[in-house]
């Protein structure tokens, strides 16, 4: 989230009404790469990425490891972003309305940044970018959950940032019972971003 | 999609469909087996919101 980054989207197939679900959906950046980049590493067997956005990570897994996956996201404009580009689209909040054991892999790049309650602004973007006050308002349910949805042997894939406060992110982890690993890592000016690998301990 | 569940009980769920493009479902209803709430599939794409956070979302 610490640029713009290119926009690595070449179908312009639907560019007219995608233009408009654009305005509305995180667009991939920096945190997108890092991400996309561990899955590619670590994903297996059926696929599900939370808050999927524009769906150019999810896209990435199917089409270069040839994965069943599925995009999930609050935003019924991600979710048809996500369908537009060829990968199964479920609008969902979080894990809720998946079965227990569903997914081999689970990827997540949660809306991180902490944000005063006074300051949030009430739109779709902020529903991708706000963490709440913690900055971990989106991850600490998601890790209540994703043990559930989760297949034996699997993995979770999630972007934590500098920001967010990296240390706080790993005891969470703990307390739901993984072990983590760092995948990738990257510095920029005002943050560093880790994709973690979490398996069962 | 059989990785899909009620997002309130986690039961299984019905699926009626109203219009087919060869395998895909572009529109339907899944129904929860238990506690009988429905979900609409819109454009291919199932809406799998608790009620009250997709009324939310609409409004």
């Amino acid at each position: 989230m610490t640029g713009d980054g290119s926009d690595p989207d070449t179908d312009s197939g639907l560019a007219e009404r995608r233009g408009l679900d654009e305005a509305v959906v995180y667009q991939p950046a920096e945190d997108s790469g890092l991400l996309a980049e561990a899955a590619l590493e670590e994903a297996h067997g059926r696929v599900l990425e939370v808050g999927t956005g524009s769906g150019w990570v999810a896209q990435r897994i199917a089409e270069e490891r040839g994965l069943d996956v599925v995009g999930s996201d609050l935003n019924p404009h991600a979710a048809r972003q996500v369908a537009d580009r060829g990968v199964e689209g479920v609008v969902a909040d979080l894990l809720a309305p998946f079965r227990a054991d569903a997914f081999d892999a689970v990827c997540f790049n949660p809306p991180y940044l902490p944000t005063d309650p006074d300051n949030e602004w009430g739109d779709w973007m902020e529903h991708a970018l706000s963490g709440g006050e913690s900055g971990r308002e989106l991850i600490e349910p998601f890790l209540d959950d994703v043990g559930r949805v989760l297949a034996p042997g699997g993995v979770v894939l999630l972007l934590v940032s500098s920001l967010t406060g990296y240390d706080e992110v790993l005891a969470l982890a703990d307390d739901a019972g993984f072990a983590a690993e760092p995948v990738v890592e990257e510095s920029f000016p005002f943050e560093t971003l880790t994709v973690l690998a979490l398996r069962r301990e | 999609m059989d990785v899909v569940c009620c997002p309130l009980d986690k039961a299984d769920l019905d699926l009626d469909v109203d219009e087919r493009d060869d395998d895909e479902i572009l529109a339907g209803t899944l129904t929860c087996t238990e506690c009988g709430e429905t979900y609409p599939i819109e454009d291919g794409i199932p809406n799998l919101l608790p009620p009250d956070m997709r009324d939310e979302a609409a409004a």
